[in-house]
């Protein structure tokens, strides 16, 4: 297996030894560990020639000098908020991308995280290429076919672009793209901001078992609902369907509709939701269209 | 507070697909899919997402199990294999070697694999071997 490995260079690093930056990164998060500024740090380390999420812990510092950026992108606050959930006293650092501080926000928003728990280390986003695209939402991503183009929905077009089809070019085109759905529930397991306790995904009545592809419409329909004013456009979801449905297209429709109507731009801070119902005051705003 | 990432390959087909583990406290509590995998690139089929579950399952079988008064009961390992050696042997006495069939596994070896096949030829004199990806 080890020959089929491609080399992974180090984001930080150009000539393959350290550079300062990633020093830096080292040396504080062993003060934040020693000094018990957080109890764990979620980061990367290479394991078997793999990029790989790895918590330094202080019983451990020096297996801080491994921490890297990372190339692949996981959703380290999805880890997070799984720890959070066990041990909600636990000081968490983490090292976060953009994309993960958008889905911070949308956790911290949530009360799925606390944010006086949580220190961030800011890196890039995505610095260097996972595939020969990148997959984050900054990134050029990957190019599709051109059967995908004539009767399917290219993963790269733009939400305005994709409204200039006829409304049955439209319908034919993501019912195409739906019925290759394999039901694997990946969009939903992957995505940072997913949380819930019961998914409406595995809802019998709703979406019935027993058959691929899913109900469709409706299981894809359904999620992209629940996306508006919580997905954060990182790309996870995405890259991570077999069968490349372009579900980012959907969710941004869904928050631009939450940002012409309510003026939320998701994950751009840790301010209310319109949509969160708990505390005592209405924060459903409607901004007049 | 103990959290780790075991990388692994997924049990259930030949494709054999890289997932990572999540243990929490010695217990593992679920499966993500290794974005820099070859075979998979990241993608998982919803049977390699749920691997954890079967793994920490109660209904999980932890031993061989063997009918007796006709209930399946828990057995030690030779007392499985040495059943299964006298049922063979009394089969292919009494029906001849045509009479049993093996099937390998794609989650074995090519070793393994090789020795069912050998075994299948060389001891129990059939040509009746396949291969589970075949099924
Ligand atoms: S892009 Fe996909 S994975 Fe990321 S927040 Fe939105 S729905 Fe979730
Ligand atoms: S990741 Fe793709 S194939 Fe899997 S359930 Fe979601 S849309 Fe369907």
């Amino acid at each position: 297996m080890e020959e089929q490995m491609k080399e992974w260079p180090e984001p930080f690093s150009t000539t393959g030894g350290k550079t300062s930056m990633l020093v830096t990164m080292q040396e504080q998060v062993k003060e934040w560990l020693d000094q018990d500024k957080v109890d764990l740090f979620l980061g990367y380390k290479m394991v078997q020639k793999h990029p790989l999420p790895h918590c330094f812990t202080k019983d451990n510092l020096d297996e801080v000098d491994e921490l890297i950026a990372g190339q692949a992108r996981y959703s380290l606050e999805k880890i997070a908020t799984k720890i959070a959930a066990e041990r909600p006293e636990i000081k968490i650092g983490l090292l976060a991308r953009d994309c993960n501080q958008r889905a911070l926000n949308v956790l911290y928003v949530w009360n799925q995280l606390n944010p006086d728990n949580l220190e961030t280390i800011n890196v890039n986003c995505c610095p260097s290429k996972l595939k020969e695209h990148g997959d984050c939402s900054y990134l050029e991503p990957e190019q599709v076919g051109s059967f995908k183009k004539m009767i399917g929905i290219d993963n790269i077009i733009e939400v305005k672009a994709a409204e200039e089809f006829s409304q049955e070019d439209r319908f034919n085109r993501w019912m195409y793209e739906f019925q290759k759905c394999l039901k694997c529930y990946g969009c939903r397991n992957i995505c940072p901001v997913c949380f819930c306790e019961e998914c409406s995904l595995e809802h019998t009545d709703l979406i019935a078992t027993g058959s691929i592809p899913p109900e469709v419409p409706i299981f894809h329909l359904v999620r992209a609902v629940h996306m508006g004013g919580r997905c954060i456009d990182c790309g996870l979801c995405e890259d991570t369907c077999p069968v490349d449905i372009p579900l980012r297209l959907l969710y941004r429709k869904v928050n631009e509709t939450v940002e012409d109507v309510f003026g939320y731009v998701t994950g751009t801070n840790a301010d209310q939701s319109p949509f969160n119902l708990l505390g005592d005051e209405v924060t459903l705003k409607i901004k007049p269209i | 507070m103990d959290y780790k990432i075991i990388p692994s390959i997924c049990s259930y087909c030949g494709c054999g697909c890289g997932v990572l583990f999540q243990v929490f406290d010695g217990k593992l509590v679920g499966t993500l899919p290794m974005k820099t995998h070859l075979v998979n690139e990241g993608k998982l089929c919803i049977k390699g997402w749920n691997l954890h579950e079967h793994v920490v399952s109660d209904k999980r079988l932890k031993s061989p199990m063997l009918k007796k008064d006709g209930n399946l009961q828990e057995t030690t390992w030779d007392e499985a294999i040495q059943t299964t050696a006298d049922k063979l042997k009394a089969i292919i006495q009494k029906h001849g070697p045509d009479s049993v069939g093996v099937l390998a596994s794609a989650k074995v070896t090519n070793e393994e694999n090789y020795l069912a096949q050998k075994f299948t030829r060389a001891a129990i004199g059939t040509n009746n071997v396949d291969h589970c990806a075949r099924l």
